[in-house]
């Protein structure tokens, strides 16, 4: 699938077709760096859009108040996101379950009323145009270069989510996922686990802000900090598989295609468009969790064991 | 030196303000958080889209006083049974069949329902900020130095006399009886013969028409929009976990204690800051109190 | 340390709920190699005791020692670690994950690869009769074999100390039989126990010296033969559903 990716700006210079697939890399990286903390360690976050706010927002500012490289900007963003993720893995390890969850829609609250209200430093409410500069230094890149930038870090959050499946530290996770106390009688040290895993992941969804917001151009605290970002991350993962490594890529795809679609299908209507598919978003969420809780991973995985035993 | 002494007539008077200003808040709030308490108290269920309710609650108020310049005193009267009616119907159609689903299913399915809530207000009424203007807005009220207007203090008052009638009712009348039964343990509950879907399905009822009430009566003091019931949801979240878990007098304690923390930081650092301190006192409760400031630790939280 | 330590001693434990206290100012001490049995009514404070030792709940006084290591107040996966593990009386399995990878967890405790944890595990589900099922869902286990699962689970992080709670309740009497024999298999093999059973008949044959708890205090402690003689247990049980003359 990625060797696909890798080969389509070869085959394809449609730029609305190139534009779709830097999306639906960027939102199956972000999807995976989720599903580190939210599948395979279990720790549901609904505030991971404060991470992705964070990345974007230390490469716009690093870029226009600083005067720094972009690169330098993701760097910053990864810094602060780790010490976010600090305080965030420490309620996890206070917090269960739907606690957790509302205490980091809090966290990414706290940051979006900071940020907007930070006129002097962040530009509020307005928002950072983020300058254009070409070259690989500046992240100013054409159509291709972005395609091989957003699979580059697809790669990395799938290779992450792979060794999760596969490693001895990975295994510990599962069991910690499962069940806690168990996994503590088993010698496993619970709570660094959980907060090395929400650490971890706030890094990558870091990282893949700050690549936005370079290859949108554009940050404004009310979208990069919102909980709809957040639930996004889950939702792609939920309905591609959660604790797979290949479903939040899965969901992606579904999910930015049916956007890219209803975009285009309704682009008269502009002030509509975000509303209708955010009410499919919605409608697909309380009907994949409970019909088909372990989504479209786990409908493969049913389809090739049925066919094993035919 | 002795701080009452630097106690002047002014500082009186603003002290005065700021607990009358607490006072009416809290009552308000109240009014938001109870119905978020019982469905979590006896559902055991965390509903992220009560905030959404809250919001078509205010909608509700502003259509009415466009549309007939209803007064949303009266239109409560009109809300109650309405949203009675919607919860009966959300609980059908979602919430019954996730009642005993794990804690990460009913997290989606209820913000699946928020996002749907918000964005089919969304795309039927916009994003633009609607208000109810109605005429008792501009009428002040003078209690000595403080001065405050009729719209709020009516809205506190009709907030807490709701809240106190369903303490009422569920302290003293059988469903009540039997919803706390259901509280309490629910195995047991089935023992006893309750049928515990009829208890949720009412209870669910119940704390909806509670929400959509307080939106209609908060209309006119807030500005009414898609996601106005997000700041809402956390905050009565955070009065839910300080006055201890489906407790309700705790959670009219907790509704104070909130109003006091937005008011004296509002008087403090501005009121463009004020949410920033309930989400961080709600970081910290969750953190270091999660049982509520009264509640004991369940023994079930270790699980042990 | 010498041989003649014991390897657990507990000294004045206690441990407090608000108003309640659950265990209260209990010593005693297990030898290497020994299979010690708690009894006591329900609510005596077996299992918060379990819970004290192995690392769960901090006692508000006294000391724990585990192999020369003062273990009080340390976190469960530390006193793991040190090679004391428990079971648990409501069976916690890993229920999305499958027998063997269940067992696995347990193994990787003391392996540095998944490979040599996988050899392992596969030794111990053996072991523990549970080979038949190794690929298949915890989930889907019947009760019996889940508690097989706890067992095997445990004994996969190699302990040198290990604390059975009630891993014998609710099995049928063919079931009851193979725990029974699988912990002499066990205990013979040089590891030592402590068990928590209510299964009075399953206990006179296992345990070599019996604990007896009440309200959360020691009323009487020796030999099985001769706690079944002490009038104070007789009282304590009196009203409970069996009678332990049955043993």
């Amino acid at each position: 699938m990625f060797g696909l990716a890798a080969l389509t700006p070869i085959l394809v210079r449609d730029a609305y077709f190139l534009d779709s697939l830097v999306l639906i890399l960027l939102w199956g990286a972000l999807s995976a760096a989720w599903n580190v903390a939210g599948g395979y360690a279990g720790q549901v976050s609904i505030g991971h859009a404060s991470f992705f706010g964070i990345g974007a927002y230390s490469a716009a500012l690093t870029v226009t108040r600083f005067g720094g490289g972009p690169w330098f900007g993701m760097l910053v963003g990864i810094v602060i996101s780790i010490g976010a993720g600090f305080i965030i893995g420490f309620l996890s390890n206070r917090l269960k379950g739907p606690y957790f969850a509302l205490s980091t829609i809090a966290f990414s609250q706290v940051l979006l009323i900071g940020v907007s209200r930070w006129r002097g430093f962040t530009s509020g409410a307005e928002g950072i145009p983020v300058p254009f500069r070409p070259g690989f230094a500046t992240l100013g890149l054409g159509h291709v270069g972005w395609v091989y930038m957003a699979l580059a870090v697809a790669l990395v959050c799938y290779a992450v989510e792979v060794y999760l499946e596969r490693s001895r530290v990975g295994y510990q996770l599962a069991g910690v996922r499962e069940d806690e106390d168990a996994a503590e009688a088993l010698g496993i040290p619970t709570r660094r686990l959980k907060v090395g895993a929400v650490t971890l992941s706030a890094a990558l969804t870091s990282v893949c802000g700050s690549l936005w917001a370079q290859y949108v151009g554009f940050v404004d605290p009310t979208y990069v900090f919102s909980v709809d970002l957040s639930v996004r991350f889950a939702l792609n993962t939920i309905i591609g598989g959660m604790g797979t490594a290949l479903g939040p890529f899965l969901g992606s795809i579904l999910i930015t295609s049916l956007e890219t679609y209803l975009r285009a299908t309704f682009a008269g209507v502009k002030a509509g468009f975000t509303g209708i598919y955010l009410i499919i978003y919605g409608t697909a969420l309380i009907l994949v969790v409970r019909f088909v809780p372990d989504g479209l991973a786990g409908i493969a995985a049913r389809v090739r064991v049925r066919r094993a035993h035919a | 030196m002795d701080p009452a002494r630097r106690l002047g007539p002014a500082q009186i008077g603003v002290l005065t303000q700021l607990v009358v200003a607490t006072v009416l808040l809290g009552g308000i709030y109240a009014l938001i958080s109870v119905g978020l308490t019982l469905i979590f108290g006896i559902m055991r269920v965390v509903n992220f889209a009560h905030g959404e309710f809250l919001m078509l609650g205010m909608y509700l108020a502003f259509w009415a006083f466009v549309a007939f310049t209803a007064d949303p005193y009266f239109v409560v009267v009109v809300a109650i049974p309405l949203f009675f009616v919607v919860g009966l119907v959300v609980y059908g159609l979602v919430m019954r069949g996730v009642i005993h689903a794990s804690h990460n299913v009913q997290i989606f399915t209820t913000v699946g329902l928020s996002t749907v809530l918000q964005n089919v207000a969304l795309v039927a009424w916009s994003g633009d900020f609607r208000y109810v203007r109605p005429w008792h807005l501009s009428t002040v009220l003078r209690a000595g130095s403080t001065i405050f207007n009729l719209t709020q203090v009516v809205a506190s008052l009709i907030a807490v006399a709701l809240t106190l009638t369903l303490v009422a009712f569920m302290k003293w009348t059988h469903a009540g009886r039997v919803m706390r039964a259901t509280a309490q343990d629910r195995d047991a509950a089935t023992l006893m013969g309750i049928d515990t879907d009829r208890v949720y399905r009412l209870t669910f009822a119940i704390g909806i028409a509670a929400v959509g009430a307080a939106g209609v009566l908060v209309a006119p003091l807030y500005s009414v929009y898609p996601t106005a019931g997000l700041q809402f949801v956390l905050l009565s979240y955070v009065v839910v976990v300080l006055g201890g878990l489906g407790d309700m007098l705790g959670a009219m304690i907790g509704s104070l204690i909130v109003a006091a923390v937005e008011v004296a930081g509002s008087y403090l650092f501005g009121a463009a800051w004020k949410e920033i301190f309930y989400f961080i006192l709600f970081i910290l409760v969750l953190g270091f109190r999660p049982a509520g400031l009264f509640g004991q630790r369940g023994a079930g939280t270790l699980g042990v | 340390m010498s041989d003649a330590a014991p390897i657990l001693a507990l000294d004045r434990v206690t441990k407090r709920f608000g108003g309640l206290t659950a265990v209260s100012g209990v010593s005693f001490r297990v030898e290497a190699r020994e299979i010690l049995g708690i009894i006591g009514p329900n609510g005596a404070g077996k299992t918060t005791l379990f819970n004290v030792i192995s690392g769960y709940y901090r006692p508000e006084s006294g000391r724990i020692h585990f192999a020369g290591h003062d273990v009080t107040g340390q976190p469960p996966h530390a006193i793991c670690r040190l090679g004391l593990t428990r079971t648990f009386q409501l069976v916690k399995p890993f229920g999305n994950l499958s027998v063997i990878d269940n067992v696995m967890i347990g193994a990787l405790t003391r392996l540095p690869t998944v490979s040599a944890a996988r050899l392992d595990a596969e030794r111990v589900v053996e072991t523990c009769g549970l080979a038949a099922h190794a690929a298949g869902h915890a989930r889907t286990l019947p009760i019996g074999l889940r508690k097989r699962l706890e067992v095997a689970r445990a004994l996969a992080t190699r302990p040198r100390l290990l604390l059975l709670d009630e891993v014998m309740a609710g099995l049928n009497p063919t079931e009851l039989a193979g725990m029974i024999e699988l912990i002499r298999r066990l205990h013979a093999d040089g590891l030592t126990l402590i068990v928590i059973e209510h299964i009075m008949a399953a206990m006179m044959r296992l345990a070599q010296r019996i604990v007896v708890l009440h309200h959360g205090e020691t009323i009487a402690e020796g030999a099985p033969a001769a706690i079944t003689q002490d009038r104070r247990v007789v009282d304590a049980y009196l009203g409970e559903e069996f009678v332990l003359a049955q043993a």
